[in-house]
């Protein structure tokens, strides 16, 4: 037993007080009498009992100082050596979704052996529970200890477990336990505990699907790769369904860790909605990365006006048309109360702010644009050659007349024109955070060549795709399985290691201090 | 201590001396003893239990026939006279205010003065007293001794046992005064039955103080034995008071029924003063000396 201030024992001093102060006061009348006898009978007779200085009392009321005393030291008993921190390394790769002989899942497996194991450990240790694999979580105390929002096993492990085991177990007083399926195709950590779950067998995934959308239109053509980790070929079952017109099934033949690549031509639903990409194959322990899933927006009914101005010519109506017809849509007029779904602008002023409405203007001044000047033959420069709207496209025989300075707001360019050897924008992209997009030439259709070049009705169709935004692009729900997690047959090796005894701590015996002092004084009442 | 015997006191006594007469006293026990062996005479003055030890010869067989139980006859010899002075001189007595060994003495002073000046002899016993143990006096012309011996006794721890065995030992039964407290009467019961069945008339003196009535200070006292040394430590308050008084009130009774049983007298006088020696305060002496 130790003392956390042992000076306090100094507080004993109190004891003598305490034995002068119990002795019973001295009568100030001293009287002699033969008849003693009686006046204890009278004592007697009346119940009373002459007040007198009890040595066990006093003995008790000492002890009971004496006991507070030393809690007012604050006595502790010496705690057992041991670990006082637990890491628990927990795979959560995607592996470790795989299900083993008894048909639970690995990560299942994992996830019962720590809320059976945690409550075992001491209060007083702190547990850091670390995932590793997918998104890297970290949780501690109670949180760690209750297994909170661990989400499921996805992923591959960024970090070498038993180097992770062996960093963290290399600090004094620190148990690391490790909890994993051995796959990855790395070692098991050497140090520290760890239980091996395993789970292997025959895997087949779908390991990614290229997907060429053709919105608003509802062509989809998707090219998937898929592969069976099995020891001999197998017959697997390929299917699409969802958000498409036909469901499409076909069975493929995989050859052992052999990529295949299948395409499908599919037609969309027009309401949207999830597309998967299914591979059965019997026998398959990951069922986590046979399906590949996307998120289809609905197919737009675009409406198009125009607007143009005296001068335009019947470019603008021309290429309204052409739009129509190339997202399937059709040419309104252009009412103030009615929605469209893209506005053509062929020169003019319009009061549209940039980025605020789908619109695709061609030499048209926005509201609160500067006066415009005229650019009196400009070279076309370049294009961008990456950008969704112009890659691929040929603009190399644009010819300009003239176009305006000072009509495109601010954006990201795609179209550029030398002006006395200064890259200056002719066509730019205004974008607003809600995903609506504007698109804006500097010149007029009716001023140059561009609707009579062959990449006019793309370069239009992307325009109207682009002033969609996101909304227009379909959302992959599904993540590629990890290189490392696909192939199951085999696991590292290793038997389980158990925990370490953990270290109790210091006992505050100060409690039992004040309650022998309590059972002292308690005694004490009932002796005389 | 103050004076136990001041001349006033002094006075006072041969003026009780002659006043008094006609102390009855008991013929000497040692020559009854002796004339015991000899033959059965004497004055018939009543029966008493027989005891294992007595002699067979004393049985009243008459009394037998009538009763089933053995009594032996006591019988009164008118020879020597003489008395006894049993004295307590114990530390018990050295309680009250004045101290009860005070009035004591002077009581056995007054009676021994009476004891010489009309038997023929005094014996006072002293048990505790070592060499002073006993001591006999004769003739009137010893009163000045008596006091002188009764002032030279100290204060003794021998119990009233030892000093009735004394007594029974030179074989001095007969008129027997029996000076003491008689604090713990179940003490004084043997000695006081054993003098009876060797026909011996014993007298209890018992000076009475006013604390033997009730406590005179009230409050938180310490109560001290004088005798035993042991000591009470207790709050008195007239709860207290009330039940004390009721205690000494059954002790008295208890000493009463102590000599009625033993068939002797229990005398008790209030003590006087310890300046007061007018004839008042000895008057009690003179009264129940006389049977």
């Amino acid at each position: 037993m130790t003392l956390a201030e042992p000076w306090r024992l100094l507080a004993l001093l109190v004891v003598p007080v305490l034995w002068w102060l119990s002795l019973p006061s001295r009568p100030q009348t001293a009287v002699l009498t033969p008849h003693l006898q009686q006046w204890q009978l009278a004592l007697a007779a009346l119940r009373r009992r002459p007040p007198r200085w009890s040595r066990w009392r006093f003995l008790l009321l000492a002890l009971a100082a004496a006991f507070a005393a030393l809690a007012f030291a604050g006595p502790r008993a010496a705690g057992e050596p041991g670990s006082s921190r637990l890491v628990v390394v927990l795979d959560a790769s995607a592996s470790m979704a795989a299900r083993g002989p008894d048909g639970r899942t690995a990560w299942a497996r994992a996830t019962d052996a720590l809320r059976t194991t945690l409550p075992t450990v001491p209060a007083d240790v702190e547990v850091t529970l670390l995932r590793a694999g997918g998104p890297l979580l970290r949780r501690h105390g109670a949180s760690a200890r209750a297994l909170h929002d661990l989400g499921d096993p996805a992923g591959a492990i960024d970090a070498d477990l038993a180097t992770l085991a062996a960093d963290a177990g290399r600090q004094p007083g620190v148990a690391v336990w490790t909890l994993t399926d051995g796959q990855g195709g790395r070692a098991l950590p050497a140090a520290g505990a760890r239980t091996v779950l395993r789970a292997t067998g025959s895997n087949a995934a779908v390991l990614a699907v290229r997907l060429v959308d053709r919105w608003p239109l509802p062509a989809l053509d998707l090219e998937v790769d898929v592969a069976a980790f099995v020891d001999a070929s197998a017959i697997a079952a390929l299917r699409v369904s969802g958000a498409i017109a036909a469901p499409s099934e076909r069975t493929v033949e995989l050859a052992p860790s052999t990529v295949r690549t299948e395409a499908f031509a599919v037609e969309r639903l027009a309401a949207g909605g999830e597309l998967s990409v299914r591979l059965e194959l019997p026998g398959d322990v990951l069922a986590g990365d046979d399906v590949w899933r996307v998120e289809l927006p609905p197919l737009p009914a675009p409406r198009i006006a125009v607007l143009a101005d005296a001068e335009a010519g019947p470019f603008a109506a021309v290429a309204a048309e052409a739009l129509a017809a190339e997202v399937g849509g059709g040419v309104v007029a252009a009412a103030g109360d009615q929605a469209v779904g893209v506005l053509l602008v062929e020169g003019g002023a319009i009061d549209l702010a940039p980025g605020a409405a789908r619109a695709v203007t061609f030499g048209a001044r926005l509201r609160g644009a500067a006066e415009a000047a005229a650019w009196p033959t400009p070279v076309v420069a370049d294009w961008d050659r990456q950008g969704a709207l112009t890659n691929g496209l040929d603009l190399s025989e644009l010819r300009l007349q003239r176009a305006w300075r000072g009509v495109l707001p601010a954006g990201e360019a795609f179209l550029w024109a030398d002006d006395a050897g200064v890259r200056t924008p002719l066509a730019v992209v205004a974008a607003s955070a809600g995903g609506v997009a504007s698109v804006h030439f500097a010149f007029r259709l009716q001023d140059g060549n561009l609707p009579l070049l062959a990449a006019f009705p793309q370069l239009l169709r992307r325009a109207f795709v682009r002033s969609y935004g996101e909304g227009a692009a379909p959302r992959v729900r599904s993540e590629p399985p990890p290189a490392g997690e696909r192939d199951l047959r085999v696991a590292a090796a290793g038997d389980d290691v158990a925990l370490p005894p953990f270290a109790t701590p210091e006992r505050d015996l100060a409690p039992w201090c004040v309650l022998l002092a309590l059972a002292a004084l308690a005694l004490r009442a009932f002796v005389r | 201590m103050p004076p136990l015997f001041p001349p006033a006191f002094r006075e006072r006594l041969h003026a009780l001396i002659g006043q008094r007469a006609g102390f009855r006293g008991a013929p000497d026990a040692r020559q009854r003893a002796r004339r015991s062996v000899l033959s059965q005479s004497g004055t018939f003055v009543g029966h008493r239990p027989y005891e294992h030890g007595d002699d067979l010869r004393r049985i009243d067989w008459s009394a037998y026939a009538r009763t089933g139980q053995l009594y032996v006859k006591q019988l009164e010899q008118e020879q020597r006279r003489t008395a006894a002075l049993l004295l307590d001189l114990t530390a018990s007595l050295h309680a009250g205010e004045p101290p009860r060994r005070v009035p004591l003495l002077r009581g056995a002073a007054v009676v021994g003065g009476f004891a010489l000046a009309q038997l023929d002899g005094l014996t006072v016993l002293a048990p505790g007293a070592g060499a002073l143990a006993e001591r006999t006096f004769t003739g009137v012309a010893a009163v000045p001794e008596l006091l002188a011996h009764l002032t030279a006794l100290p204060v003794a721890a021998a119990g009233v046992g030892d000093a009735v065995g004394m007594l029974l030992q030179r074989g001095l039964p007969g008129r027997v005064h029996w000076f003491s407290d008689f604090a713990v009467p179940s003490a004084c019961e043997r000695p006081l039955h054993a003098l009876r069945r060797r026909g011996a008339v014993v007298t209890g003196w018992l000076p009475e103080l006013p604390a033997d009535r009730a406590p005179q200070p009230t409050g938180y006292l310490r109560v001290t034995d004088p005798e035993t040394g042991e000591e009470l430590t207790l709050p008195v308050d007239e709860a207290f008071v009330a039940e004390l008084r009721r205690q000494l009130a059954l002790l008295a009774a208890r000493q009463d029924r102590l000599f009625a049983q033993a068939g002797a007298r229990l005398v008790r006088w209030r003590a006087p003063a310890l300046d007061d020696h007018s004839a008042a305060a000895f008057a009690v002496f003179a009264a129940r000396c006389e049977p």
